[in-house]
């Protein structure tokens, strides 16, 4: 009898605590769309953009006269035996958005705080802080300081703090250290569009910009492409029969 | 005739993929002659998988010295058209097209390489 009541004070508890209990709710939407992915500018493909031609660039006298006294490894004025380019001269991390031109992946990684760019090549990296304002004193680093935060569908992100030395593209054209991108990424179809406006008075005499498409890569993995100074001394000791001046690993 | 020019078209594409390969970190026209393409049965004396550019080394005597060092393109470039760090090694017998070094320089930037068994990759 005792536990007759019991099971039905129990069942009595359970159907009053079910009606009194709201439906439960349907997963709420994503408040973004979710940018994080492996993508690639694949080799020789047409659709995916770069940076202008050097004659559309507003390039200040300064940046005229450097550009062109500068003598990259490949393209028109190529020569790669006595290249002043820092990323084979030295081995210097490519910057931005030079990083993002090489034909390699990058993951994006999207949090709620902060997005990730994880680049292929040399395992570089850079971090975007999201919806936090802007450091007034950014320390000046080969990735600059990114800050982001979301208009609609697309990821706003506005950087600053950028070394002088990297060239933003392997042609050679050059900034100060007053680089200021604003870049608008978002969806494209499939793929994944950057929107960059480049703001530099030292270098530009207008703000210009450039479109770049990512393509979705079927490969999730990275290969390790770590390059270094040994790597460059090398190569052109075995291909070019340059002399090296300083210890290498061989 | 169709297949011929079907060649023709398939090393087109296979110089400009080089080229794009090439450029990334070099000028290649610098360096090789990028208008001619030599084929050759020969046996590989070494095989890095390196940075900037993986390095192919090959004997047309059949030798373990190397007599002509062939570049490739970058580990991932390379990757993503099917080649591994153990495509080949020392001693395998390869078929190989590369545009060969300008001024008699004994080097030359890989086109295709044909395995012992058959197996077609492009650099």
């Amino acid at each position: 009898m005792i536990r007759h009541l019991l099971v039905l004070s129990t069942a009595a508890a359970l159907f009053a605590a079910a009606a009194c209990s709201k439906p439960a709710a349907a997963p709420a939407a994503p408040a973004h769309p979710n940018l994080s992915g492996s993508w690639v500018r694949p080799l020789g493909d047409r659709e995916v953009g770069g940076l202008p031609p050097v004659n559309e660039i507003p390039l200040t006298p300064w940046a005229a006269a450097k550009f062109k006294a500068e003598r990259p490894a490949a393209g028109e004025n190529q020569d790669f035996a006595n290249t002043t380019d820092p990323s084979l001269r030295y081995a210097d991390p490519n910057g931005y958005p030079r990083i993002s031109l090489h034909p390699m992946r990058f993951k994006l990684v999207q949090t709620d705080d902060y997005v990730y760019q994880l680049w292929e090549y040399n395992q570089n990296w850079r971090q975007i802080a999201l919806n936090v304002p802007p450091d007034p004193d950014p320390a000046i680093t080969w990735y600059g300081n990114a800050v982001g935060k979301w208009e609609g569908d697309t990821l706003v992100v506005d950087s600053v703090g950028y070394k002088d030395s990297t060239w933003l593209d392997a042609r050679g054209l050059p900034h100060t250290q007053d680089l200021h991108l604003v870049e608008r990424i978002h969806r494209a179809g499939e793929n994944l569009a950057f929107d960059i406006t480049f703001e530099d008075p030292g270098a530009f005499t207008k703000p210009w910009a450039a479109h770049l498409i990512f393509k979705p890569s079927p490969e999730g993995s990275m290969t390790e492409n770590i390059y270094t100074i040994s790597d460059e001394l090398r190569f052109r000791e075995r291909f070019l029969q340059q002399k090296v001046t300083i210890p290498i690993r061989r | 005739m169709r297949s011929s020019m079907s060649c023709v078209v398939a090393g087109t594409v296979a110089a400009l993929l080089v080229c794009t390969s090439a450029l990334a970190h070099h000028g290649a026209a610098s360096i090789y002659d990028m208008t001619k393409e030599t084929t050759i049965k020969a046996t590989v004396t070494e095989y890095v998988w390196t940075n900037p550019h993986t390095e192919l080394g090959i004997s047309l005597s059949g030798g373990t010295k190397t007599e002509l060092l062939l570049e490739l393109g970058s580990p991932p470039n390379i990757r993503n058209r099917g080649w591994t760090s153990r495509t080949v090694k020392a001693g395998d017998a390869v078929t190989v097209t590369f545009h060969p070094g300008l001024r008699g320089a004994k080097i030359g930037v890989v086109i295709k390489l044909v395995t012992a068994d058959g197996k077609e990759l492009h650099a």
